[in-house]
């Protein structure tokens, strides 16, 4: 007797959208309060780990043609680009610079170039993350 | 059915235009007319109208945890009994039920009320395997599942 998997692709196909919300927001939320780019880029590889689990990797790799070692490189390089930048203003290595800025609407906005740096971080641990379960769970 | 309640999003929002006054309370009133428009216009709309699906979804949720009430009764009944007389089974339950949401919300609602829990939907997607904790009759327990939450879940996929 073969069974489907109907249950539990239905239910990804929800919960998927509430992961990533999720993951964005506590990207965005690592300043002030719990949150950053470590564990956002855990929680975006945790919903692209929920699809895999649903559908097979076939599916969720033409769905999101991603090369995950190219996502790490261009995590380092904003890393190491966001803290290098600093030499250019004759300022210490790794000297973050932040103003307040007037955005449509967000309003007064406080923009860091650590959230830079965090995106690196975030980007980095995506592809790790992904890399290291694509290869573990592939067959060829 | 989505039509509508974009119909009516689009008439609240001319109702603040027309207003002037961009607030939620506008907005509120806005749909509370736009909603009596389509009520007056109803007849020229394909399908029922959306507050007939809206009412439905609300009865399966009051039907939800009145079932949870039940069923957790039943259950603790059956646990502080000194005598362990239950009968465990596995049944089919042939759904009539189609698309994949459908069979998904009717699983999850037969596995939140204790006492069965949807094992396995087969290949075609006809038949939900169902595990029992105590049973008396299996035809009995196909309709009750039948009455109560097959027929809320169809009132609101095609009322």
């Amino acid at each position: 007797m073969k069974n489907s998997d109907v249950i539990i692709q239905t239910a990804t196909k929800v919960v998927f959208f509430i992961i990533f919300l999720f993951a964005i927001h506590i990207f965005f939320a690592g300043h002030y309060t719990p949150g950053g780019g470590f564990v956002g880029g855990l929680l975006t590889a945790s919903a692209l780990v929920l699809l895999l689990l649903a559908f097979d990797i076939r599916t969720v790799s033409k769905a999101l043609p991603f090369n995950y070692t190219v996502i790490i490189g261009i995590g380092l390089i904003l890393a190491l680009g966001t803290a290098s930048a600093s030499i250019l203003f004759d300022v210490p290595f790794f000297t973050h610079a932040y103003d307040y800025f007037d955005l449509p609407l967000f309003g007064k906005t406080s923009l860091h170039s650590a959230m830079l740096f965090d995106l690196g971080v975030y980007l980095v641990v995506v592809g790790a993350t992904m890399n290291i379960i694509l290869s573990i769970g592939s067959d060829d | 059915m989505a039509f509508q309640i974009l119909l009516n999003f689009i008439l609240a929002f001319t109702w603040m235009f027309i207003l002037n006054s961009f607030s939620a309370s506008t907005f509120i009133i806005g749909w509370l007319l736009g909603l009596l428009l389509i009520l007056m216009m109803r007849r020229f709309f394909p399908g029922p109208i959306y507050v007939k699906r809206i009412w439905a979804i609300l009865k399966l949720v009051l039907l939800f945890f009145k079932e949870l009430w039940m069923a957790n009764i039943q259950v603790f009944m059956l646990v502080i009994k000194p005598k362990l007389d239950i009968q465990p089974a596995i049944f089919r339950y042939p759904t009539k039920l189609k698309s994949d949401w459908e069979i998904t919300l009717l699983s999850a609602l037969i596995t939140l009320t204790p006492g069965t829990i949807v094992m396995n939907v087969s290949e075609d997607k006809k038949m939900l395997y169902i595990h029992t904790l105590h049973i008396d009759d299996v035809d009995e327990a196909v309709k009750s599942i039948r009455d109560s939450f097959e027929k809320a879940i169809m009132e609101v996929s095609q009322p």
